[in-house]
C-alpha cells in the first residue's frame, strides 16, 4: 500500500493526467448506457460525499443532514430553470450559494453547541427542508415533484444522454477536488483540521473556532448545493422523497466506508457503495442489511474508513506508536 | 533584578482582585498580580491552590467571577480564548493539548494562524496573500523548530514523541504566535531531572531573547533559580508576590508551602 | 375553542408518550454517556413484540407491554455490545455512526422479517369517548387516551422509585454522574451501563407499543424518525434529567398538536424540529439549569 502511494506521489502530475484521460474516455468505452448511468452516479456521489467529507472529515463535526443541502440545490435548479428559464450554468453557483446560506443558518447553533447537538440540528434541518419541499405545492410541486427539468448546455452535446451528461459531473467533480485540495493546504484548511483534532488547543492558538466551523459548514453545503443542482436535470424529475434522511445516511455511509479526512476516501466510498447497491440488486432488501453491516464493521475495525486519514482523531483517538527512527533525532534543548 | 521593573512602568499582564468561585468553592480569591515585560514570573503553590484556574482566567478559558485582567494596559476580562490569543498571549496546558496526530511541523504551522491573514478565496485562487502566508508559515515554523531543537522531528507525529519532547512541541507551537507573553503551565511535569534542567536553560535563553514568561511549576529548584518574581498561592489566596529571596524568607510561605520544620534552603539545594 | 381544547388533550396524551420516550432516552444518554440513533428501531421492535403478543395471546395489554419491554430490553443488550462497549474511550462520532448503522440494519432486517406492509393494531382498547362539559365547552377524552396517560404515569413513577429506592438504581445514578468515581467505588461500570441502556431501551419499547396503540398501526419503518423526537424531548429537559425530559416530551406533544391546528398535519415534524433548533440556539441546556456538557 505504501509503495503504491510512493509511486503515485512521485509521478503525481502524470498520474493525475492519466486518470483524467481514462475518466474522459470512460463513457465511450463502456458498452451499456445503463453502466454509463452508474458511472454518472458514482461521479455525482463522489462530489456529494466529498462535500460531506469536507465537513465531517476535516473539521470533525458530524453533519447528518447533507440530503437537505442537496435538496436545496436540486430544487433551486428545478424551480428556476422550469419557471424562469434560467441557464443551468448560472444556476450552479446560485444553488451553491443558497445551500451555503442554509448551511450558515444551520451552523449558527455551532456558535454555542458542539458535537451531538450539531448532528441533530443538521438532521432536523434536513427533515424540515424535505417536509417543506413535500408540502409547499405551489412552488415545489409537492408530492408530484417537478418534471421536465431542461438539460444543460454543454458545447452543443446532447446532454440528454448520460454519455454526455457524464462530463458535467466530471467537470464539477474535478473542480471540487481541485478547489478543496487547495483549501485544505491553506491556513483555512489547517484551522479546520486543528478544530477536528483539539478544539481547546485550536482556541488557545487564536483560531476563531465558531467562525471556521461555520465557514466549513458553508463550504460543504455549497458543494452539496452545486451537485444537487447538477443532479436535478440528470434525473429530469425530482420530488421530496429523493431527499429523505436515508439519502443523507447513504452519503454518510459512503464516507464512513470509503474514508473520512482524505480526498480519496469519498471517491472510494462512492465507488464501493454504488457498485455494491447496483450489483447486489438481486438481493433486494438484504443489500441494505449488508450495507448496514459494513458500516458497523467499519466502525469496529477501521473507523476512519478504507482510505481515511489514519493519522487523525477519526481513527479512534489512539495513536499507533511507531519507533522513532534512530540517528537523525537529537534533542539539545 | 526586580527593581528595574518597579519604576512605575505599566505591567504587561495585570490581574486585579481576581476571584473565581465554582458554586461554593472559592478556587481563586482576590488575587492581584503584575507581570512586567522581561520577567520570568513563577506561580507556585501546593496542589489545588488555584494556579491553573488563575491561568485559565488570564487566557480566557474561564471567566473570573470578580476582578479584572489587563494586558498591556487593555482590559481583557471576559474575552474568549481565541481573542486573547490574538493579543499574542500564548499558553501551554498542564495536560498537554498538542495535536497528537499531526507532525511536529504541522503543529507549529497552526500556531502561525494569527500571524497570517489569507482567507478561503486566497486559498482557492492562490493569490499573493496566500503565497506569502504559506512562505511565512513554513519559514517561521522551521525557524522555531530549529531554535527549540526539534528540526529532526519535524515530520514525526507529535503523539509518537516522548513526553518531554511533546512538551517542547507545545512550547514551540506557542512561540509561533510571537507571544508578548508566554504562559507555561507546569512545563516540567513528567520530565526527568535532565530534561527539566535543559528545559530550564531553554526558558532562560528565551527570556534572554526578550520573551516574557509566566510559569506554573512545582519544581522548586526550577522556580527559585530561574524566576525573578514569584507569586505564591495557597487555597486560592495570594500569600506573597516577590523575589525568590523574599519568598524564601517569608515564614508564611515556608509554613504554607514548604511545610513546617523544613528549611527552605534545603529545597533549593 | 372546543377544537383547540381537544387538541390540547391530544397534545397532552401524545406528549405523555413522548415523555416516556424521552425518559428512556435520557436514561440511555445519562448512564451510557452516548447518544443513540437506534431508538426508533427499538421502539419498533417493542411495538412488534406487542403486536405478536396480541396475535398469539389475545387482547392482553399487560402481557403485551411486558413482551414489548422485554424484547426491547434484550435488543438493548445487542445495541450495547455492538455500538457502545468498544467505544467508551473513542471519539463520540464513532459510536454515533455505529448506532446509525445499527438503525439501518434493524430497519431493513425488520422489513424482511416482519414484511414491509403496515399492520393494523386496532381494538386493543375499547373505542369509547367521554365528554367533559366545562362552562359550555365540551372536551372529548377517549378511553384510549386516558389509559395511555395512566400507563405513562405509572411507568414514570415506577422508574423513579427504581432509581431512588433500589441498589441498582443508585448504582445507575452513580454511573450516570461520574463513571470514574463509580468505578472506584466498586461498581461494575460496564455492566451497569448495559443495564441502564437496556432499561432505557425497554422504556422505548413501551413507548413504541403505546404509540402503536395510539395510531392503530405498526410497521417496520413507522417509528424510525422518532429517535429524533425522543432526542429532542430529552434535549429540552437537559438531556440527562429524567423529570425535565418528561416535561420536555409533554411540551413537544403540545407544540406539535397545537402547531397542526394552525396549519396542516403534514407539518407536524416541522414544528417539533424547528422548536428543537430554536431551543438549541436560544437555550441549549433546555429546562435544566446547567449545560449538559457531558455528551
Amino acid at each position: 500500500m505504501n509503495k503504491i502511494a510512493a509511486v503515485v506521489n512521485r509521478y503525481r502530475a502524470l498520474f493525475l493526467v492519466l486518470v483524467f484521460a481514462v475518466l474522459c474516455a470512460l463513457p465511450f468505452v463502456i458498452p451499456k448506457a445503463l453502466y454509463v448511468r452508474y458511472a454518472c452516479n458514482i461521479l455525482m456521489f463522489t462530489t456529494l460525499a466529498g462535500s460531506l467529507n469536507a465537513i465531517n472529515g476535516y473539521s470533525g463535526q458530524t453533519c447528518l443532514g447533507q440530503a437537505g443541502f442537496f435538496a436545496i440545490g436540486a430544487y433551486t435548479c428545478a424551480i428556476f430553470s422550469t419557471r424562469f428559464g434560467l441557464d443551468f450554468w448560472l444556476l450552479l453557483p446560485i444553488a451553491g450559494v443558497l445551500a451555503a446560506l442554509v448551511g450558515l443558518i444551520v451552523s449558527l447553533p455551532t456558535l454555542k453547541l458542539q458535537g451531538i447537538y450539531l448532528s441533530i440540528v443538521t438532521l432536523g434541518a434536513s427533515e424540515i427542508i424535505r417536509i417543506i419541499a413535500q408540502t409547499w405545492t405551489p412552488v415545489t410541486g409537492g408530492a408530484l415533484g417537478i418534471k421536465n427539468i431542461p438539460y444543460p448546455w454543454l458545447f452543443g452535446l446532447d446532454t440528454f444522454r448520460p454519455k454526455y451528461y457524464y462530463f458535467i459531473f466530471l467537470i464539477i467533480g474535478v473542480v471540487f477536488l481541485f478547489v478543496t485540495n487547495r483549501v485544505l493546504r491553506s491556513r483555512v484548511g489547517r484551522a479546520w483540521i486543528s478544530i477536528r483534532e483539539d478544539q481547546i488547543a485550536a482556541k488557545s492558538l487564536g483560531v476563531q473556532t465558531s467562525f471556521y466551523k461555520s465557514l466549513n459548514f458553508m463550504y460543504g453545503a455549497f458543494w452539496a448545493g452545486v451537485i444537487g443542482c447538477a443532479y436535478a436535470p440528470f434525473v429530469n424529475y425530482i420530488e421530496a422523497s429523493q431527499f429523505s434522511t436515508d439519502t443523507g445516511f447513504n452519503v454518510l455511509a459512503m464516507i464512513v466506508i470509503g474514508g473520512q479526512g482524505t480526498l480519496v476516501g469519498p471517491i472510494v466510498g462512492s465507488v464501493i457503495v454504488t457498485v455494491l447497491t447496483e450489483s447486489l440488486r438481486f438481493l433486494e432488501n438484504w443489500r441494505y442489511v449488508i450495507y448496514a453491516l459494513i458500516i458497523i464493521l467499519m466502525m469496529w475495525l477501521r473507523p476512519q474508513g478504507i482510505a481515511g486519514a489514519s493519522h487523525s482523531m477519526l481513527a479512534g483517538g489512539k495513536i499507533k506508536r511507531k519507533p522513532i527512527r534512530k540517528g537523525g533525532a537529537q534533542e539539545h534543548v | 533584578m526586580s527593581e528595574r521593573n518597579m519604576n512605575g512602568r505599566t505591567p504587561l499582564l495585570e490581574a486585579q482582585g481576581i476571584c473565581k468561585y465554582f458554586g461554593g468553592l472559592k478556587a481563586v480569591e482576590n488575587v492581584d498580580m503584575k507581570i512586567y515585560a522581561g520577567d520570568i514570573f513563577g506561580i507556585i503553590g501546593p496542589n489545588g491552590a488555584g494556579k491553573t484556574t488563575f491561568f485559565n482566567m488570564c487566557t480566557g478559558n474561564f471567566q473570573p467571577t470578580k476582578g479584572k485582567i489587563f494586558f498591556d494596559g487593555e482590559e481583557i476580562t471576559g474575552m474568549s480564548p481565541e481573542t486573547v490569543a490574538q493579543k499574542h498571549i500564548a499558553r501551554t496546558f498542564q495536560n498537554l493539548q498538542i495535536f497528537k496526530f499531526m507532525t511536529v511541523l504541522e503543529n507549529v504551522k497552526i500556531g502561525c494562524h494569527i500571524k497570517t491573514r489569507s482567507n478561503l478565496a486566497d486559498a482557492i485562487l492562490h493569490t499573493r496573500a496566500y503565497r506569502e502566508d504559506e512562505r511565512y508559515t513554513t519559514e517561521k515554523s522551521l525557524e522555531i523548530l530549529n531554535r527549540i531543537g526539534l528540526s529532526s522531528y519535524r515530520d514525526t507525529l507529535a503523539g509518537n514523541l516522548s513526553y518531554g519532547t511533546q512538551r517542547k512541541v507545545e512550547i514551540a507551537r506557542a512561540m509561533a504566535l510571537e507571544p508578548k507573553i508566554l504562559l507555561l503551565d507546569e512545563p516540567a511535569a513528567g520530565m526527568n531531572p535532565l530534561e527539566t534542567r535543559s528545559l530550564m536553560e531553554f526558558i532562560q535563553s528565551l527570556n534572554a531573547d526578550g520573551y516574557t514568561i509566566a510559569v506554573i511549576e512545582h519544581d522548586m529548584k526550577f522556580v527559585m533559580n530561574s524566576c525573578n518574581r514569584i507569586l505564591v498561592l495557597n487555597f486560592g489566596q495570594k500569600i506573597l508576590e516577590g523575589t525568590p529571596t523574599e519568598v524564601k524568607n517569608n515564614p508564611e510561605v515556608q509554613s504554607a508551602y514548604f511545610g513546617k520544620g523544613m528549611v527552605a534552603g534545603e529545597a533549593i539545594q | 375553542m372546543e377544537y383547540l381544547l381537544n387538541q390540547v388533550v391530544n397534545g397532552v396524551c401524545q406528549g405523555a408518550i413522548y415523555a416516556l420516550m424521552a425518559i428512556g432516552y435520557s436514561v440511555i444518554v445519562g448512564v451510557v454517556g452516548m447518544v443513540t440513533f437506534t431508538y426508533g428501531e427499538i421502539m419498533m421492535i417493542g411495538a412488534f413484540g406487542a403486536f405478536y403478543s396480541f396475535q398469539y395471546f389475545g387482547n392482553n395489554l399487560p402481557l403485551a407491554i411486558l413482551l414489548a419491554f422485554s424484547s426491547s430490553f434484550l435488543l438493548g443488550i445487542v445495541v450495547y455490545k455492538v455500538c457502545y462497549e468498544k467505544f467508551f474511550n473513542a471519539p463520540r462520532h464513532i459510536s454515533l455512526l455505529c448506532t446509525i448503522g445499527f438503525s439501518m440494519l434493524m430497519k431493513n432486517l425488520a422489513q424482511i422479517v416482519f414484511g414491509p406492509e403496515t399492520k393494523p393494531m386496532i381494538n386493543i382498547i375499547h373505542n369509547e369517548t367521554f365528554t367533559l362539559r366545562l362552562a359550555g365547552v365540551a372536551v372529548d377524552f377517549k378511553l384510549l387516551q386516558i389509559i395511555v396517560m395512566l400507563l405513562v404515569v405509572f411507568f414514570a413513577v415506577s422508574l423513579t422509585l427504581f432509581f431512588n429506592r433500589t441498589r441498582w438504581g443508585v448504582a445507575l445514578r452513580a454511573v450516570s454522574q461520574n463513571k470514574q468515581a463509580a468505578y472506584l467505588m466498586g461498581i461494575n461500570v460496564r455492566r451497569t451501563a448495559m443495564l441502564g441502556n437496556c432499561i432505557g431501551c425497554g422504556f422505548g419499547g413501551i413507548a413504541g407499543i403505546l404509540l402503536s396503540i395510539y395510531y392503530y398501526a405498526v410497521s417496520a419503518t413507522i417509528w424510525g424518525n422518532f429517535s429524533m423526537k425522543a432526542f429532542s424531548a430529552s434535549v429540552l429537559g437537559g438531556l440527562v434529567d429524567l423529570r425535565l425530559s418528561a416535561l420536555g416530551g409533554l411540551c413537544m406533544g403540545l407544540i406539535e398538536n397545537l402547531g397542526i391546528t394552525v396549519s396542516s398535519a403534514t407539518f407536524r415534524d416541522v414544528f417539533s424540529f424547528s422548536f428543537l433548533i430554536l431551543i438549541l440556539i436560544i437555550r441549549p441546556q433546555g429546562f435544566a439549569a446547567k449545560k449538559g456538557s457531558r455528551v
